[in-house]
């Protein structure tokens, strides 16, 4: 076991090593592609109010006039040294900008991401047990109909559906923003409350097509575990079936389920760019987008570098994770 | 449709409201408390008058916040303010203020003469990113005479106070020891604001939005406290999210409402719309160095080619007013009698054959020199103007001319457009003009090659005009100097001057007292108040 432990720290610090060039070629593949693309945030004062004059100035001081690789090396040199610079619309540091952002995508993708598993793992599971049944029917012709939906069009169903005026104030949920007007005014109870409640549209829009998907996985793989000997054996011993579907069963099927989180974690990432402008949340992906829109390198740069990190995070979790719920892999 | 729109328009109500209080049976002394939400499209990223360049964010700056010198009246002329009057010395070359004494920032620090130096002094720093600094231009010195007086001395032009009326004054106590560069980037703007205007500031949270409170302390004669207990500007990116937070009650007033929405909140008996002229127009700039928009008969034909009352009603649903030249109906020099060219296809094609554009080989495009009538109008993103550009392009092909739309990146469009090269055949934009209708970066002969001179169009009498316009101190002699100047251009269309935008906002029938004109919907922002019982 001792020695299994140190492969596994020796794989981990493998991976973070291999993690540096990507992200170097990350960052550096965007600051060529956004540079190519014609206008910068100068272009942005297009206004007949604004003299030329000034916008070349403001060009200038940006150091927008310099030659590309200068402010490419510029740029570098100051964010390995962790000075994120600027940003040119939003004028104030990176950083800040990273800091108010940052922890409204984590938490909506973090509820979507359990989401995704827990309702499509459930549901997958559900489907396998009850075979060709109808409820596995309509539980297959739903999840198709859910995958096959573009997020951002569920999540403007959602809202039309949750603010309506028909609908009886009990039932209605907040359709944008992360908090209510007056949240400053809320006990710690009715705060968590009102964060809650936002949650709950964006949440299921981010995730619900990636549950669906979750759930024809889960219903696959528990098919075939159900059809492996060991569940006969099982069975044939006289195990309740309670018992040999949740204890052999479903343990065994979540194993290449796990590795799926890998691929959903870059999914719910991209996903958030068009489910943050929908619903008004504040966060990365809606930074991103205007950042992009306004030309404002420092916070393209920087939001991309930081997706960068968190999807190749998430992949070294799961192959971590992998490696925990699978000793065959350990031992390799 | 089109009544009920008009009476919009006039920033009437349609029908009455469901409610059962009437809004003049309410005491003014029961108008007090409540918060508005106001929701718009855009994000306002900062409360730094240094920097900020977009329209939300400046009425915010200089309506809610902070305070500018002088305000504009209806007439847009300029009126006391923060400064109290004012006197210009005969030969025009000084200007003193006088100040209010009775102004504090939020803090309790008095607003002085010193402020308004430190304002001025940092505006004209070439190292402040201050986007209109034209304005002040031929301001040259300040010199406090005392705590509430202060001497200019400048050069006479036109419409010498218009700066004052857009620059917020900043204060020197608070930021007077910031470097000049580092201005653009101080929490001042975007986390710790400190004002002097009706409202006070409460909170910022980045991308979502901005809380302000009533100033208690503001001057009696000039509203004093405004009615709202608070007034909260969220952003919300998405067209349809806002517009179902405004039905469901989360948001009161939904600015510059997208003009397909305008049906529904006319329909909807907890809403209604206000609307007033607005200095946006959308155009169509010809490239006069490509071989088709050389001749100003041929851009004339083009236009005369272009039904444009129906594209307002097809795509702003009436908001709008189409366009002779560059002065619209929101300036006090719109002369409404001179007619935009009409919509005559027959007689454009006339006009074209004339010029020698023949379809000669019965494929339905004209040519000349072998060269076919074909090129490429560009547009950005904007539905209203891909739909425009489609309008166009069928306009067009019935007098044999081919426009190929293209829809591009706004920035890369813009770009591509200022470029000295000039990328493009034509393009469709809209943008917004200033109160000030200098605009010889775009229409002067020795400023073809800058950014703005699209088109390379030159016209030396056009040039004379538009210089005596800046120069003229005199509203009679400018009102004529004006109207020439749009007769000139409406002659010589280097542009299609398309509509100037009729910018609509769409409220709930509790939102009371919002009478928005040309300045803008905040302008009056201290007498709304919150009927309640209504929807």
């Amino acid at each position: 076991m001792a020695s299994g432990g140190c492969a596994l720290i020796r794989f981990a610090l493998r991976r973070l090593l291999q993690a540096v060039p990507i992200l170097v070629g990350i960052v550096t593949l965007i600051f060529l592609l956004l540079h190519l693309a014609p206008g910068d945030a100068a272009t942005a004062y297009f206004n007949p109010n604004v003299s030329p004059e000034i916008i070349d100035r403001m060009r200038e001081n940006l150091g927008l006039d310099r030659p590309i690789h200068e402010q490419y090396f510029r740029w570098l040199r100051a964010f390995f040294t962790g000075d994120f610079g600027y940003s040119f619309g939003q004028h104030r540091p990176v950083s800040a900008v990273l800091a108010d952002a940052l922890p409204n995508t984590l938490v909506l993708s973090g509820v979507s991401l359990v989401l995704i598993f827990v309702v499509g793992c459930a549901v997958g599971a559900v489907q396998a047990v009850r075979q060709y049944s109808k409820l596995d029917n309509v539980l297959t012709f739903t999840s198709l109909f859910v995958y096959s939906m573009p997020g951002f069009w569920l999540g403007l169903m959602l809202i039309l559906a949750f603010s309506s005026p028909a609908l009886p104030d009990a039932l209605r949920l907040p359709i944008s923003g992360v908090t209510s007007i007056g949240y400053e005014f809320m006990g710690p109870l009715g705060k968590l409350l009102d964060r809650a409640r936002h949650l709950v549209l964006p949440s299921v829009a981010l995730g619900i097509a990636s549950a669906a998907g979750v759930a024809r996985y889960m219903r696959g793989s528990m098919l075939e575990v159900i059809g492996q000997d060991y569940i006969r054996t099982a069975r044939a011993k006289g195990l309740p079936e309670r018992q040999v579907i949740l204890k052999h069963a479903l343990r065994n099927a979540l194993v290449p389920i796990v590795s799926l989180l890998g691929l959903y974690v870059p999914l719910l990432f991209g996903g958030s760019v068009v489910i943050e402008v929908v619903f008004s949340w504040p966060g990365m992906g809606r930074a991103l987008y205007n950042a992009i829109l306004g030309r404002d390198y420092p916070v393209v740069m920087a939001a991309s570098f930081f997706f960068g990190v968190l999807v190749l995070a998430a992949n070294l979790v799961v192959d971590l994770l992998y490696a925990a719920v699978d000793p065959r892999i350990r031992r390799a | 449709m089109a009544l009920a729109l008009m009476a919009a328009g006039c920033g009437g109500e349609r029908g009455a409201a469901p409610s059962a209080v009437d809004p003049a049976d309410v005491p003014e002394a029961e108008r007090y408390g409540g918060t508005v939400v106001v929701g718009g499209l855009g994000e306002i990223q900062t409360m730094n008058a240094f920097v900020s360049s977009d329209y939300m964010t400046d009425q915010v700056q200089a309506y809610v916040l902070f305070m500018t010198l002088l305000r504009y009246d209806e007439r847009l002329d300029p009126a006391p303010y923060l400064a109290r009057g004012w006197e210009v010395s005969p030969d025009g070359n000084e200007v003193v203020f006088e100040l209010r004494t009775d102004v504090r920032w939020h803090d309790g620090t008095p607003t002085t003469a010193y402020d308004v130096a430190f304002t001025f002094d940092r505006v004209k720093d070439p190292d402040v990113p201050y986007p209109s600094r034209s304005s002040f231009d031929n301001w040259e010195t300040a010199e406090v005479l005392g705590p509430h007086r202060i001497r200019f001395t400048l050069r006479p032009h036109a419409d010498f106070l218009n700066g004052w009326t857009a620059l917020p004054i900043m204060p020197r106590h608070i930021l007077k020891d910031v470097p000049p560069a580092e201005l653009a980037t101080h929490p001042f703007g975007t986390s710790e604001p400190i004002g002097n205007g009706p409202f006070r500031f409460v909170e910022h949270r980045p991308g979502d939005r901005w809380t302000f409170e009533a100033n208690p302390d503001f001057p009696e004669e000039l509203g004093g406290r405004p009615y709202l207990d608070r007034l909260v500007y969220r952003v919300i990116p998405n067209e349809t999210t806002l517009f179902a937070e405004l039905r469901s009650g989360g948001v009161h007033m939904y600015v510059r409402v997208a003009p397909e929405l305008v049906e529904q909140v006319i329909e909807d008996p907890e809403l209604r719309l206000v609307a007033f002229p607005f200095p946006n127009y959308s155009f169509i700039a010809w490239n006069s160095r490509r071989p088709f928009f050389e001749h100003a008969a041929v851009r004339r034909a083009l236009t005369m080619a272009i039904d444009r009352e129906e594209i307002v009603e097809a795509v702003r649903h009436g908001l709008a007013t189409p366009a002779a030249g560059p002065v619209g109906p929101w300036h006090w020099a719109y002369d409404s009698a001179r007619r935009p060219l009409p919509h005559l296809p027959d007689s454009a094609a006339v006009l074209l054959e004339r010029a020698g554009w023949v379809d000669s080989d019965g494929d339905d495009v004209r040519e000349k020199d072998g060269v076919r009538f074909s090129f490429e109008l560009a547009t950005n993103e904007s539905r209203e103007r891909r739909s425009i550009a489609e309008l166009v392009q069928r306009y067009l092909a019935n007098v044999g001319v081919e426009a190929r739309p293209r829809v591009r990146e706004h920035q890369s469009l813009v770009a591509d457009v200022t470029s000295p090269e000039r990328r493009f055949d034509a393009f469709l934009l809209s943008w917004q003009q200033g109160f000030v209708l200098d605009e010889r970066d775009q229409w002067a002969c020795d400023r073809i090659g800058r950014p703005l001179q699209f088109t390379s169009y030159c016209n030396p009498v056009l040039d004379a005009v538009m210089d005596s316009i800046s120069q003229s101190t005199d509203r009679s002699d400018q009102g004529r100097l004006l109207r020439r100047y749009n007769e000139l251009l409406a002659n010589d269309q280097p542009f299609t001057f398309l509509y100037v935008e009729r910018r609509a906002d769409a409220l709930r029938r509790s939102l009371q007292g919002v009478a928005p004109d040309f300045r803008g919907e905040l302008a009056d922002v201290g007498s709304w108040w919150l009927l309640e019982g209504a929807p």
